[in-house]
């Protein structure tokens, strides 16, 4: 006789304020296997997990688990079932020490006093297990991502979990993260671990998992098995229709609107970068995460100060200035972290595609320029919103990024920085973006960007610089950038 | 002249000398400390700083900026830490402090002044009685009032032992009862009997605006309001800004305590009737001196001597009114080198 | 907006309970409405509703400012010594001393913008600070106004008449002018649309190439130079103050009525109106209870349990129409 599944979840209803978020939504997952729920954003993936992670109870439907059906009313209670939710906003205490993570909630004690140097030693398994090299007295907070995404697996395993769910796991790990973190996922999966597995990217997808389960609209939109999981199938199965490849054709560069000199970053005072961008031309900027791509385009920006060099936008030289001084010369940045930096988030759409350029009509409130802006942004960028008058921290991911390019793309910048633009952005709405970018370098635009995911920079650059610890190590036209040449110039070791 | 300076000072010092021969030459040292920061204990320190000119003795005035008897037990922690030897102390919460009192008793020499504490061992209490005060103010209030007619009190608090009595005295003369320090009517207690009727009792907790609105409030809610008593220093003047607004000048008597400026001012216009001064000029100069003859005195029959048989030195307070204010004021500006 | 509106009711329930609470058989009239009564307390509004705008300003932009009674102080203990011991014109002194206050306002802002101090930290050092130094100038002296600020006194104590019984107190009016000219800054320009911006997310805001820095000090020079102008009208209404106790805990009834009108503490939300209303309540309830009470000992349990019972009100309303609404 087969055992039952490890997690059966049936006709699942659930809804916000009398919006339906799932509907009649099933999903199955054995022991040792490892399924991706595939589906855009908004198709009711993060739903499902919390249901299943015990956030939200459903209206309807039931929850099985070794095939009784569970009442899962809190994280606490499915986290002692075995069920562990991996989030996608790392939701470690940034002030603990990687021990004290790990047992949050299960500390080791003698009476009411806390055992830290047993926890230490015990903690030393867990990090060796996921290949975490940090020390258990560490702070979370001098964590990179990646490293903290691997000690909240930790967490989960340290707390006996059967069933694991990662929601966008690799969002912000690196190329070597990223192999780590499979291989470790392959070994938890021999050991009969049961993993939910959310994520954009479908590389991934195809490289990890057994089995794909659709998600459109809160509702299935059917099953793959991992070896029919073409590229244009997993599509077909999130939006239901095939998208258009974004066509390229290079524009021939213009004028220099970007020259660096000697730029050296807080980070980097050691490493000066020099470099320039022309007009109509897209550039991607490649390497490891801690390589300084982050850094580089702040100090670019004027986010953080940078320790010397000069800066020159369009004949305008920069030194020693701020976001304000930048956008005013025309060169923008579009950051890492949108919903701290990017969008405000308690505030309605209207007034943060106008934030950055109000000032320039006027000291009064020009509430006319607002509203055309509004209008037109929307219509033009396709935001996905009630209205203007919506707060952004209720937009989706892709439609709040479109609202930080509307705002920018209202200042008529010459130089447009992008860090990581398409960072928890489904398909769809990425292929957008890709689509907008080429229509704006074709109008003049230089176009900056950091991504992570090789895959991107190729697809969207005209040329590629490299960075390593710092320093510009390369500088690859199109005839000459490929998967090999980027990773060698990120990863070779110093000449010595 | 720079002759006669050196020549007194050859004199003196050849008198001093051998005196001073037989007793340690260091200069006991003496602490006074108020209840809370007021003009009143601004006189008192002048009284203090005689005493230093009278008597060999080093003296300092601490007064707690909050009012607080928290305040007061650090500052008395930190005189004792410092090795003061004779305390003058106007306790704030007299009930429950005697178990401090009783520990400064016993390192130091202790009396109370302005407000006693007659359940510790403090040597004893210079001061006034504030019972028989408020019913030195109930005069003056019936004074104002003839006819009789509704009264209300204005007072910083309740918690204040001065407090109490100085309200209980303005009622029981008002009242017509007998003489019982002891008695405490609650603020919300009917109070009524002949002519005179006691309406109401409004704190501020030091507050001047409070004060004030409280004032306003209360004769905006009853318009028969005939006459109202500020039972501290700062209160007179704000009654007087409340009668004012009010348009009441002269048809609703005002009687207070002590003597700040505005209250005096109002005698001499003749919109406040009366205030109650205490002296604490002499409340300063007098507390020094005993502590001085105290820690000099050779033994405990001489200390015995000393001390009022039940424990209280009098410094009656004293009524002005429109016939004494001029004579009082200048003397008042004299003492605090104003003139 | 919704939260306007709860104050508003919250004070229209006060109003009409005090109203009919006290009723005067014997002369047929609600002595809370007697003119006297009003005046008293709308003049008091404009006192502390000019405080309450001022911790708003800072508020607003995720901050809070302690040191606001402490300021209040200052204001009561210079603007005297300036009139009475140096004798200036009193034209020059009042302009002087809320000019003075404002540099104080600067001084929080560079410690908080340039070092980069909490705003708690800074503003409750403050707090001690100037009562301290105030202590220390004065010489714990009464500092009294005499009679040398007679003309001054106006802005305090005077009145507008309107009928042969009733004028609008000139506080009110000085309230009403801060409120309209803060009502224009933050709907109506560019820098109150940042002063928001900023309020709900420094970092966005400094990403969107708005000067956070300029701004967050321009609002706490602002809510100094309110608190300055406070103190001022504060000293000229009672003529005198002793600086250990001039506007003790001043700065509690000022938040407590930006709060209460709808201001969040976390920053980046709040209206004039609401302030307002809010700086209203805190002086309604006293007035209340001193005239219906029998005494005043209950006075800040029954201004503390009108506020949290009017907050839950609030949020049970809040749910009870969001339920409707869902339905």
């Amino acid at each position: 006789m087969a055992s039952p599944p490890l997690l059966v979840a049936r006709g699942v209803h659930k809804a916000f304020g009398g919006v339906p978020a799932l509907h009649d939504v099933s999903f199955t997952l054995r022991a040792g296997e490892v399924v991706a729920l595939v589906g855009e954003n908004g198709a009711g993936k993060s739903t499902l997990m919390k249901v299943l992670a015990g956030v939200h109870r459903p209206d309807a439907g039931s929850v099985e688990l070794d095939g009784s059906p569970v009442e899962l009313r809190s994280p606490r209670e499915s986290l002692a079932r075995g069920i562990a939710l991996i989030h996608q906003e790392l939701e470690l205490c940034d002030n603990l020490t990687v021990a004290g993570a790990l047992f949050l909630g299960a500390e080791l004690r003698r009476g009411p006093f806390l055992r830290a140097r047993a926890m230490a030693a015990a903690a030393r398994p867990w990090l060796l297990r996921l290949g975490l090299d940090v020390a258990p007295h560490t702070p979370v907070a001098a964590l990179s991502p990646g490293q903290k995404q691997l000690l909240e697996i930790a967490r989960a395993l340290r707390a006996e979990a059967r069933v694991l769910i990662m929601d966008e796991p690799t969002s912000s790990l690196t190329q070597g993260e990223v192999e780590r973190l499979f291989a470790v996922v392959r070994d938890l999966k021999a050991a009969g671990v049961g993993i939910v597995y959310i994520t954009h990217r479908l590389g991934e997808v195809r490289a990890i998992a057994d089995r794909l389960v659709g998600l459109r609209d809160g509702k299935n939109s059917g099953e793959l098995a991992a070896a029919e999981a073409t590229h244009d199938r997993i599509v077909a199965l999130m939006v239901g229709r095939a998208l258009a490849k974004a066509a390229r054709t290079p524009h021939a560069p213009g004028a220099e609107v970007l020259r660096v000199r000697g730029l050296r970053t807080r980070a980097f005072p050691q490493q000066a970068v020099d470099f320039t961008v022309r007009e109509r031309e897209v550039v991607g900027i490649a390497g490891l995460l801690g390589a300084g791509r982050t850094e580089l385009l702040r100090a670019l920006f004027g986010a953080d100060r940078a320790v010397a060099g000069t800066i020159d936008v369009g004949g305008r030289a920069l030194a020693g200035h701020g976001p304000a001084d930048a956008a005013a010369a025309g060169l923008v940045l579009l950051p890492e972290d949108r919903k701290h930096q990017g969008v405000v988030l308690g505030m309605p759409v209207d007034q943060n595609l106008s934030l950055p350029t109000l000032h320039r009509r006027g000291r009064w409130l020009d509430r006319r320029y607002e509203r055309e802006l509004a209008v037109r942004s929307i219509a033009d960028l396709q935001i996905a919103t009630a209205g203007p008058g919506q707060l952004v921290g209720t937009l989706s991911g892709g439609n709040q990024q479109k609202v930080v390019l509307g705002k920018w793309l209202a200042a008529q910048p010459k130089v447009l920085l992008l860090d990581e633009p398409t960072r928890g952005v489904d398909v769809g709405a990425r292929a957008e973006i890709y689509a907008r970018l080429h229509e704006l370098a074709a109008q003049g635009l230089a176009v900056v960007f950091v991504s992570s995911e090789l895959e991107e920079v190729l697809q969207l650059a005209d040329r590629v610089l490299v960075l390593r610890q710092g320093a510009l190590t390369a500088d690859l036209s199109r005839e000459h950038m490929g998967e090999q040449a980027i990773m060698l110039a990120a990863t070779a070791m110093e000449a010595s | 002249m720079h002759r006669r300076t050196l020549l007194i000072a050859a004199v003196a010092f050849a008198v001093v000398v051998p005196l001073s021969a037989q007793e340690p030459v260091k200069k006991p040292r003496l602490a006074f400390v108020t209840n809370c920061v007021a003009e009143f204990w601004t006189v008192a320190s002048f009284g203090v700083e005689a005493a230093k000119k009278e008597f060999p003795v080093e003296a300092v005035v601490r007064m707690p900026a909050n009012g607080t008897a928290e305040e007061q037990k650090r500052i008395l922690e930190d005189l004792l830490a410092k090795g003061v030897q004779g305390i003058a102390l106007s306790p704030k919460d007299p009930e429950n402090m005697t178990a401090l009192l009783d520990k400064v008793a016993s390192r130091a020499v202790l009396i109370t002044h302005d407000s006693d504490a007659p359940k510790s061992k403090r040597l004893c209490y210079v001061g006034m009685d504030n019972y028989d005060a408020g019913r030195a103010c109930g005069q003056l209030v019936k004074q104002a009032l003839p006819n009789g007619g509704p009264v209300v009190i204005l007072v910083g608090n309740l918690d204040q032992d001065n407090a109490r009595r100085r309200r209980q005295g303005v009622i029981d003369e008002l009242l017509d009862r007998t003489r019982d320090p002891s008695r405490f009517d609650k603020q919300d207690a009917a109070l009524k009997a002949g002519k005179y009727e006691i309406r109401a009792t409004f704190t501020d907790q030091f507050d001047r605006q409070k004060g004030k609105a409280a004032a306003q409030d209360a004769l905006a809610r009853w318009q028969d309001v005939a006459a109202m008593v500020g039972l501290f220093e700062y209160e007179p003047p704000l009654l007087l800004e409340a009668v004012k607004s009010a348009g009441k000048l002269g048809k609703v008597a005002i009687v207070g305590f002590d003597e700040n400026e505005a209250t005096l001012q109002g005698i001499v216009d003749g919109h406040v009737h009366g205030t109650l001064v205490q002296n604490p000029y002499e409340y300063g100069r007098r507390s020094m001196e005993l502590l001085h003859k105290l820690l000099a005195a050779p033994d405990e029959a001489a200390k015995k001597a000393l001390l009022p048989k039940d424990g209280f030195v009098d410094i009656p307070a004293r009524a002005i009114t429109k016939d004494n204010v001029r004579a009082f004021w200048d003397d008042v500006k004299q003492k605090t080198g104003k003139k | 907006m919704k939260k306007v509106v709860g104050i508003a009711v919250l004070l229209l329930v006060v109003g009409v309970v005090t109203t009919l609470g006290s009723f005067d058989p014997e002369s047929g009239s609600y002595t809370f409405l007697s003119p006297f009564n009003l005046e008293n307390l709308l003049q008091r509004i404009g006192l502390y509703g000019v405080l309450s705008l001022a911790a708003a300003f800072v508020i607003v932009t995720g901050g809070v400012d302690l040191s606001i009674g402490a300021v209040v102080c200052v204001a009561g203990c210079v603007l005297p010594w300036l009139l009475r011991d140096l004798e200036w014109s009193p034209w020059l002194a009042m302009p002087a001393v809320v000019l003075g206050c404002g540099a104080i306002g600067l001084w929080h802002g560079l410690l908080v913008v340039g070092v980069g101090l909490q705003p708690f930290v800074v503003t409750l050092c403050g707090l001690l600070l100037y009562r301290g130094l105030m202590r220390a100038f004065t010489d714990d002296q009464t500092m009294g106004l005499g009679d040398t600020a007679e003309g001054l006194r106006w802005f305090a104590t005077g009145k507008v008449p309107l009928t042969a019984e009733f004028g609008l107190p000139v506080p009110l009016l000085v309230l009403a002018v801060v409120a309209l000219a803060t009502w224009v800054l933050w709907t109506r320009t560019v820098a109150g649309r940042h002063l928001f911006a900023l309020g709900r997310s420094e970092q966005a805001a400094r990403f969107s190439g708005v000067a956070t820095g300029r701004l967050t000090i321009l609002a706490y020079v602002v809510c100094s130079l309110l608190a300055g102008l406070g103190g001022c009208l504060f000293v000229l209404d009672v003529n005198s103050a002793q600086a250990s106790s001039f506007g003790n805990f001043y700065e509690l009834y000022a938040i407590a009525g930006a709060v209460l009108g709808g201001v969040a503490l976390r920053g980046g939300e709040g209206t004039v109106l609401g302030v307002v209303l809010g700086a209203a309540l805190m002086q309604l309830l006293p007035n209340t209870i001193r005239l219906l009470g029998d005494s005043d000992k209950l006075e800040f349990a029954v201004v503390g349990g009108v506020i949290l019972l009017g907050a839950c009100a609030d949020e049970g309303l809040q749910h009870w129409l969001a339920r409707i609404r869902r339905r």
